[in-house]
């Protein structure tokens, strides 16, 4: 799930930066610190939108360096347990598939597939129903539900099933749309 | 009254859904997650299956579920599996600094990265080495892919085993998540069939090196080393000009690659056979392999002269070990019903009595040829010569 929210950084700046572009080179900064970054209570940083604020710098002893306390308006993404998300599959194999939902990775893994679809190896793996019906294969987009994420600096992982209803293919890379 | 059935269920639900939660028997891990109820979990047991994913573990009972579903597949496709070795085996590697003089002319004739399926000379600079793939590779991974279901297995680093993978399978079409390296063996210095996913009676191996697969000799089919460069030459003690110093090349219609593919389909073909009657499934594709290979020296009857070290125990010899799985009957005593003499030296007695008998008298290489090559060779190609006796 996405959420905008309002965030909190204390960001360093060496001397050199400072002059008339101060506060752009410290907007900068912060977005190429910050975007693209995941931590465990607000999930991965998409985006930065805005500027709050920023607080009066504080000159660090024994160093140049002056530190900005900076509140700054960003969107987030955090998968939760029991969240239903649109993935497209990156990689089938034997063990399951993998999907991904913008910077997230999940992996659903054959025993939280329904039990009509088997693996069919080949050129182009993927599980298919028993009638050819349905089929899940690279670039497939499907709707799976997380039933566990794990959270670290530079990643998130889920773990996912469709094995429920309304879960599944939602379409297929190779139909005309 | 109605509020009170529907908290009731609700609490049914959920007490259903927690117990079916704690009874998860946590089949793997990936992530550090179950991958069947998504808890985390901490174990380490079981093996880890990194060439899938980097975090991947599963245990031991998962491991046999997923083996026994995916053969159950393989059958219906008319499929078994085929672990394939890189080096010397489908393809050579050398270090851009060992290249030896009369090797300089490669350096121009490599082909573009960017266009693996045109030729077979490829320089990789970010790991500075020059690859050549072994004449018929390509034919052979094609017909191959029919019969087998095929991994990569090296003894090398990860990072080289990708790169050979992709000049090797530039689609990505036989070897998705099945390329085996070094970090994931479980045993140091020893390759094994565990942390493949397919039952060991269904697969067969090729690799130059037999010290690697102790655990699974009744698997493996030896080839014959691929030496194109001449820091090969170096490492394996030859002291001749390599392939590369000479312009030449391994022959495709006939290498070894084109010789082991007929027998692979030879395997194949006698394990799927219909007429056998029994279930599929009780199939051994090592009895096959023993049965094939019986076939080369059979009718065969040897006895060894100047080959083992004197007071060497004969039957434990490498050779007669490698004659007999061959199919021939290996004695030490001389007797009208020998075929054979095989010896280092023509002016042994029991060399003498091959020629006065006119039995054939051959040198030891007669055996190993027919040990790559799946085939009697013809005795008259290795003729055994005189050396200075004391008589």
């Amino acid at each position: 799930m996405f959420f905008h929210i309002v965030l909190e950084r204390n960001m360093q700046l060496h001397p050199r930066h400072f002059g008339r572009d101060l506060r752009d080179k410290l907007v900068a900064k912060l977005m190429k610190d910050v975007e693209g970054t995941c931590s465990g209570r607000h999930g991965f940083v998409v985006a930065i939108t805005g500027i709050e604020h920023v607080g009066k710098g504080l000159i660090r002893d024994g160093t140049g360096f002056v530190t900005f306390p900076v509140k700054y308006q960003c969107v987030v993404f955090r998968p939760f347990k029991g969240e239903i998300l649109e993935a497209v599959v990156t990689m089938v194999n034997k063990m399951g598939f993998f999907a991904e939902a913008g910077p997230v990775q999940i992996f659903v893994s054959n025993h939280l597939i329904p039990d009509d679809m088997e693996f069919q190896s080949g050129d182009m793996p993927n599980y298919t129903t028993s009638d050819g019906s349905v089929k899940i294969q690279k670039d497939s987009e499907v709707r799976l539900k997380i039933i566990g994420t794990r959270v670290d600096a530079t990643e998130i992982f889920c773990i996912g099933t469709i094995k429920d209803d309304f879960l599944g293919v939602i379409s297929d890379p190779g139909s005309t749309s | 009254m109605d509020e009170l059935r529907r908290t009731l269920s609700e609490l049914k639900h959920l007490r259903r859904a927690s117990i079916e939660k704690d009874m998860c028997t946590h089949p793997g891990v990936i992530g550090g997650l179950c991958i069947r109820c998504g808890q985390k979990v901490d174990d380490q047991s079981g093996v880890a299956f990194g060439y899938i994913h980097k975090d991947l573990r599963l245990g031991n009972d998962e491991v046999a579920r997923i083996r026994k579903r995916d053969f159950k597949n393989l059958l219906r496709q008319k499929k078994l599996y085929l672990v394939l070795d890189l080096d010397h085996t489908l393809l050579n590697s050398t270090r851009l600094l060992d290249i030896t003089p009369e090797e300089e002319y490669l350096r121009s004739q490599t082909h573009a990265l960017q266009e693996p399926l045109k030729g077979s000379l490829f320089r990789l600079d970010y790991l500075h080495m020059l690859t050549k793939l072994r004449p018929f590779v390509r034919t052979f991974l094609k017909e191959a892919s029919n019969l087998f279901e095929m991994y990569i297995y090296t003894m090398g680093e990860r990072a080289y085993a990708m790169e050979m993978a992709k000049l090797l399978d530039p689609e990505n079409v036989h070897f998705n998540s099945k390329v085996i390296a070094q970090g994931d063996c479980t045993q140091r210095h020893q390759k094994g069939l565990d942390v493949v996913l397919g039952h060991e009676s269904a697969v067969l191996i090729l690799d130059d090196t037999e010290p690697v697969w102790v655990k699974h000799k009744d698997n493996l089919i030896l080839m014959e080393r691929y030496n194109f460069f001449a820091s090969s030459c170096r490492q394996f003690g030859f002291n001749c000009k390599s392939l590369s110093e000479l312009k030449s090349d391994e022959s495709e219609a006939d290498g070894a690659l084109a010789t082991v593919l007929e027998v692979l389909k030879q395997i194949h073909g006698m394990f799927f056979d219909q007429k056998l009657g029994d279930n599929l499934v009780d199939r051994d594709v090592r009895k096959v392999l023993k049965t094939v290979r019986m076939e080369v020296l059979k009718g065969c009857k040897l006895v060894f002269s100047r080959v083992f070290p004197t007071k060497f125990q004969a039957e434990k010899h490498q050779l007669w070990k490698m004659a007999e799985q061959l199919g021939a009957l290996c004695t030490t005593e001389l007797d009208p019903s020998v075929t054979h003499v095989v010896s280092t030296d023509a002016g042994t007695e029991k060399s003498h009595w091959a020629v006065r008998e006119k039995r054939f008298l051959v040198h030891p290489r007669w055996i190993e040829a027919a040990n790559y090559l799946w085939q009697k060779q013809p005795e008259e190609n290795f003729p055994v010569k005189q050396t200075k006796s004391q008589l």
